[in-house]
């Protein structure tokens, strides 16, 4: 019967972590199944009782508290509850009573039991810390990430010419030479025009040198005989796990009337995979003049994506791309150089924010300025100001648009000596405002990409000291950090805005990813901590003692899961050749990642309550 | 009192039952049947609902749905769907209603095969619908047309007992069976679905129930 229990069916369907089962396990567990109704005000479990019952929230919503007292949670439809008395027997610690009239579903802990013990998704959803949620939740975004070595045909892979062959009789000398000359490392050998075998560099070490095989002897003697072949329309996955099972690095690819289409080699599944970011780091690196540079640079989103099909984490695309924003801006400043000539003082060129941090990922504008040696002159001063302005036009041309709060070099108050750059971050330190603070904050996040990296070095030590030691400007950071609106509503729900076609979404970047900078970089500029990369400054934190190891732990869980999203998102945007932007629509997400990012949310309010409790109180 | 009177009429049927030349009929007069004074919380219900291919008195009926449940809640492993075969041309307009299209009808058990295990789960149960009037009918002509008898049903009308409730709401949409359970916070659900219906109806009296005095007895609440 199709219909039977369908309401209910639907509904555990819907919610994770039960969406992952089977429809005939769902159906059988929704036969389980007892519906209770409460009151608002009812106490629907008490701390200190016996429950063999797992209660999820069908309508209405629930508050329970610890012994009755302190608040532990709220949860609204879909929220489950008990489950840790059913994981540590049966003791209940929180009371928990119905906040509106509320319908709940209660499942057997027999049948709670029996499911975590068969399903993997369901133990580690059930899971008495969010902490571990999260972190299952990021694995599992990794693994469900469709790859596309899963959809790249070999077919696409091929990028290499017709195969070079030769007939089996052919003697090893003259195999060899044609191998040379082709400047091939696999040969195939064909009779007939079907293929008998293949003679790769290898063979001719170990199986002709190495074995002093006379040269003279033909080929058919010293090559693999019926080697493994695919089919043109395999997938690369395919190509993949037969190279690793058999130990071998090339295999020949057959059409579909059985002859020799090409020869495929590991490299050239490297190169459709990851090295496109290689590459066009080498392209961004050569670039002899602005054109070819541009032209590089215009890659840089289309590797992006293409490493997020490819299935890279997180902290490896944002750092892959970083590292090809970096080349851009140090090739930029070499030709500017090259077009004005050597420069008069050292100088640095500094980049701030998501770049500084290593973080960055596709379509985010310009952030950077010069520090120039303190004995430069007027007409020093007019050399930067045309370097300035020539390196922040090219960057323009290669996608970091001009800063639409004019942080760059091509502005007069972004090319600064090095002591004036050291009071100007002395002004915001000692007279923080809260307008000030809100601009300057990228700033504390800096780095050299081109230059004298000693002098940049010694600017951000110095500001990192002085930092360190005022409360007020740290009370400022923490306050400011405070305006981030973290999306999770009172009912744990997710609370959002609607964008301009009215669908509700959340900015990935501005509600969550965000507020983890602020916190890592308050807390890191507090603690005197040189890192500038958010993950590196919780882990020193973390090793400094400043953060418990937990604590920081689940902050960069919940930054990773949160930049797996929005890379997925952007990149999605660019290969359908839209802008990328960081407004994710919850309603895109499985309901298993939209609890996920619950988790994070909340793991990201606690970082932010506790930046307030520990820093934002300096001021009387 | 008219529930006195209504008593007095089931237990006469009951007897009348009780002497039946069929086995499920007298099981079912010999049951269990509480009396009135019993609290409506010890009470065993059954929930239940009939599609229907139309609005006439002679509507066949093309699907059954009930479940066993008491104030306190309700389990759903003895919840039943069934389809009953009906040869008729269904009528267009209940088609498109609750999709029992006439395949489906053809595919379902005889009438007789449906109402044999209902009748056994309705034994010492009262009925619950909302709306029970058309349940009560739909039973004791169907019965009758089967085993020779009507079953003499108790049922509590979840639409009259909300009247009661709430009597001053204005015009009869507000005692749809969507919009009362709205009123009571609970969920949406798909109609049309004899099972779905039936547990709309059974999660409605809990939440009525909850209204009432915790000692309220069976008697006040059954439909007259």
């Amino acid at each position: 019967m199709a219909s039977e229990l369908s309401e209910i069916r639907s509904f555990l369907g819907d919610l994770s972590p039960f969406g992952r089962l089977d429809a005939d396990r769902i159906a059988a567990i929704a036969r389980r199944v007892t519906v209770r109704y409460f009151r608002a005000g009812d106490t629907i479990l008490e701390a200190g009782s016996h429950n063999d019952l797992l209660f999820i929230v069908r309508s209405g919503s629930v508050e329970l508290r610890l012994a009755g007292e302190e608040l532990t949670m709220r949860l609204g439809r879909g929220g489950s509850f008990a489950f840790p008395s059913l994981l540590r027997g049966g003791e209940v610690r929180n009371t928990t009573t119905a906040l509106e009239d509320t319908l709940v579903y209660c499942l057997p802990g027999e049948e709670f039991h029996r499911l975590r013990s068969e399903c993997d998704a369901v133990r580690d959803y059930f899971n008495e810390s969010e902490t571990e949620r999260i972190r299952s939740a990021v694995r599992d975004l990794r693994l469900k990430r469709p790859s596309t070595l899963q959809h790249a045909t070999i077919e696409q892979l091929l990028v290499h010419k017709q195969p070079v062959s030769c007939e089996p009789g052919l003697s090893i000398a003259d195999a060899a030479t044609l191998m040379s000359e082709r400047d091939v490392s696999t040969l195939a050998i064909c009779e007939d025009g079907r293929l008998v075998g293949i003679f790769t560099d290898k063979d001719l070490r170990k199986r002709v040198v190495a074995a002093r095989t006379d040269f003279d002897r033909p080929i058919r003697e010293v090559m693999t005989a019926a080697p493994r072949t695919l089919p043109r329309h395999a997938t690369a996955a395919e190509a993949m796990a037969l190279m690793a099972a058999g130990g071998f690095r090339h295999i020949p690819v057959l059409g579909s009337a059985g002859e020799l289409v090409a020869i495929l080699s590991a490299t050239d599944i490297l190169a459709y995979l990851g090295d496109s970011a290689i590459d066009t780091g080498m392209l961004v690196a050569k670039a002899a003049g602005p054109q070819a540079l541009v032209a590089a640079a215009r890659q840089i989103p289309e590797g992006f994506a293409r490493m997020d099909a490819g299935g890279f984490h997180a902290e490896h695309t944002m750092r892959f791309t970083s590292a090809l924003g970096e080349a851009v801006h140090r090739r930029a400043a070499e030709l500017a150089e090259a077009e004005l000539g050597p420069p008069p003082v050292p100088y640095a060129l500094l980049v701030f924010g998501s770049l500084a941090r290593g973080e960055q990922l596709v379509g985010s504008d310009q952030d950077n300025g010069i520090v120039m040696d303190d004995r430069v002159d007027e007409s020093g001063r007019e050399y930067f100001a045309a370097l300035g302005a020539r390196i922040s036009d090219l960057l323009d041309e290669c996608g970091f648009v001009y800063c639409k709060g004019g942080i760059m070099a091509k502005n007069a108050e972004q090319r600064l000596t090095r002591s004036e750059w050291s009071e100007r971050y002395g002004r915001w330190i000692a007279n923080p405002d809260e307008d000030r603070i809100l601009r300057a904050t990228i700033y504390f996040d800096m780095r050299a990409v081109y230059g004298d990296a000693a002098m940049a070095q010694a600017l951000h030590e110095d500001v990192v000291d002085k930092a360190r030691g005022s409360g007020l400007f740290l009370s400022f950071l923490a306050r400011d950090a405070q305006r981030s609106k973290v999306p999770l509503g009172f009912f744990r729900n997710l609370v959002l805005e609607k964008s301009e076609d009215g669908k509700k979404v959340f900015d990935a970047k501005a509600q969550a990813i965000l507020p983890v900078i602020d916190i890592a970089r308050t807390f890191a500029l507090a603690e005197g901590l040189p890192a500038v990369g958010t993950i590196e400054r919780l882990e020193a934190l973390a090793a400094a003692g400043r953060m418990a190891r937990g604590d920081a732990e689940s902050l960069k869980d919940a930054f990773l899961l949160v930049s797996e999203l929005r890379i997925s998102h952007q990149a999605a945007q660019v290969r359908a050749g839209t802008a990328p932007d960081n407004a994710i629509a919850p309603a895109a997400l499985s309901p298993l990642e939209r609890d996920y990012l619950k988790d994070a949310f909340s793991v990201i309010s606690g970082g932010l309550d506790s930046l307030k409790r520990n820093l934002a109180g300096g001021i009387a | 009192m008219l529930e006195r009177i209504a008593d007095w009429r089931f237990r006469r049927r009951l007897a009348a039952l009780g002497k039946s030349g069929q086995e499920l009929l007298r099981a079912y007069a010999g049951a269990n049947w509480p009396a009135l004074e019993l609290p409506l919380r010890e009470a065993a219900l059954l929930a239940l609902d009939f599609e229907l291919d139309g609005l006439a008195r002679d509507a066949h009926v093309l699907q059954a749905g009930w479940l066993a449940f008491d104030t306190g809640g309700i389990a759903l492993d003895g919840a039943m769907s069934l389809d009953i075969r009906s040869a008729r041309r269904l009528d267009d307009g209940a088609v498109t209603v609750h999709g029992i299209g006439e395949e489906r009808a053809r595919e379902g058990q005889p009438l007789r095969q449906v109402l044999e295990p209902l009748v056994s789960a309705l034994s010492g149960r009262v009925l619950v619908a909302h709306g029970a009037a058309i349940e009560v009918e739909v039973i004791e002509r169907t019965t009758r047309a089967c085993f020779g008898e009507a079953l003499p049903v108790r049922a509590i009308c979840t639409l009259e007992l909300e009247r009661r409730l709430h009597p001053n709401l204005v015009g009869s949409e507000a005692y749809r069976l969507a919009a009362v359970r709205a009123r009571y916070n609970l969920p949406a659900y798909d109609q049309h679905d004899a099972l779905s219906d039936a547990l709309a109806a059974a999660e409605l009296l809990l939440a009525q129930a909850r209204r009432l005095p915790a000692d309220a007895r069976l008697g006040s609440v059954l439909r007259g």
